[in-house]
């Protein structure tokens, strides 16, 4: 289930990240140590509930969120309008990414009660030890390294 | 063509209003609102041709004010297009049951959201004329 489950969340990822902001993902393969922490990021978690439950987060370098917004806007990353939005940005890409995912998983029958994202900063510690987790998964969309983590169940 | 567009998010109240423009549906009479509760309220004071909804809002969400507008005689027949996220056949139909005649499903292209809106003009057009 978990490489069934983490391979879906690849493959849906790949398809929401090109559809809404037009940027490309690749997976990292297990072991690469090439990618390091950024200096500044960002985490996203949203919670779901339902047919199962859980929580499914993303973790992104800070900078990555306002390309993230000026390509779902068509607007250049360095607008202050992208900027003041790079946050909102990235929690409707993990609300869309979630929605889909559990379809994904669960067909199309189940209803699932899908949570408010929520945003925090996360020090690039914290970086290192979610991307150690078993069920986190890295990748590179376009040039910044993003890391994905899903849980399932009550505490997730 | 007026618009309403109701989400608590005003990145995706963008994106939809530009996926409009991009569609080809003029957007110059947008109107854009962050809850049900002032959903309702901009359509008691505007006239809206047609209404793009997210379900899961603070203050008011969309399924109650969904109900609002279908049991009230001056807003009842406004077309509504939920936008969400979610997947789910039966939440789709209990959302039909509503009375909400489109569905758009994220994320959407402008083909997928011009289409909901000729559909609906089709459908206002067959009501003129029947």
């Amino acid at each position: 289930m978990k490489t069934v489950g983490l391979d879906t969340l690849g493959e849906v990822f790949g398809e929401i990240v090109e559809q809404m902001a037009f940027m490309f993902v690749e997976a990292i393969e297990e072991g690469d140590e090439a990618v390091p922490a950024p200096s500044e990021c960002l985490i996203a978690h949203l919670k779901f509930g339902g047919e199962f439950s859980g929580k499914l987060s993303i973790a992104v370098p800070t900078e990555m969120c306002a390309e993230l917004a000026a390509n779902m806007l068509g607007e250049e990353a360095d607008d202050p309008d992208a900027i003041a939005k790079g946050t909102d940005a990235l929690k409707e890409l993990l609300n869309v990414l979630c929605g889909n995912l559990l379809t994904a998983f669960a067909g199309e029958d189940p209803v699932f009660d899908l949570g408010v994202p929520e945003s925090l900063p996360f020090s690039p510690e914290d970086w290192e030890a979610l991307k150690a987790s078993p069920v986190t998964v890295p990748y590179i969309v376009d040039e910044y390294p993003v890391l994905l983590h899903i849980n399932f169940g009550d505490d997730g | 063509m007026n618009i309403l567009i109701v989400d608590d998010s005003s990145t995706v109240r963008a994106v939809i209003k530009r996926t409009l423009g991009i569609a080809g549906v003029p957007t110059d009479d947008v109107q854009q609102a962050a809850n049900g509760q002032e959903g309702i309220e901009a359509l008691q004071n505007n006239p809206i041709d047609i209404v793009f909804t997210d379900i899961n809002m603070p203050v008011m969400g969309g399924v109650e004010m969904i109900e609002r507008i279908r049991a009230d005689d001056a807003l009842r027949a406004v077309p509504i297009v939920v936008v969400s996220t979610e997947g789910s056949a039966t939440r789709i139909a209990e959302l039909q049951a509503l009375g909400v005649q489109g569905y758009l499903r994220k994320p959407f292209t402008p083909e997928a959201i011009r289409r909901v809106v000729d559909d609906l003009a089709e459908v206002s057009n067959e009501n003129s004329r029947a």
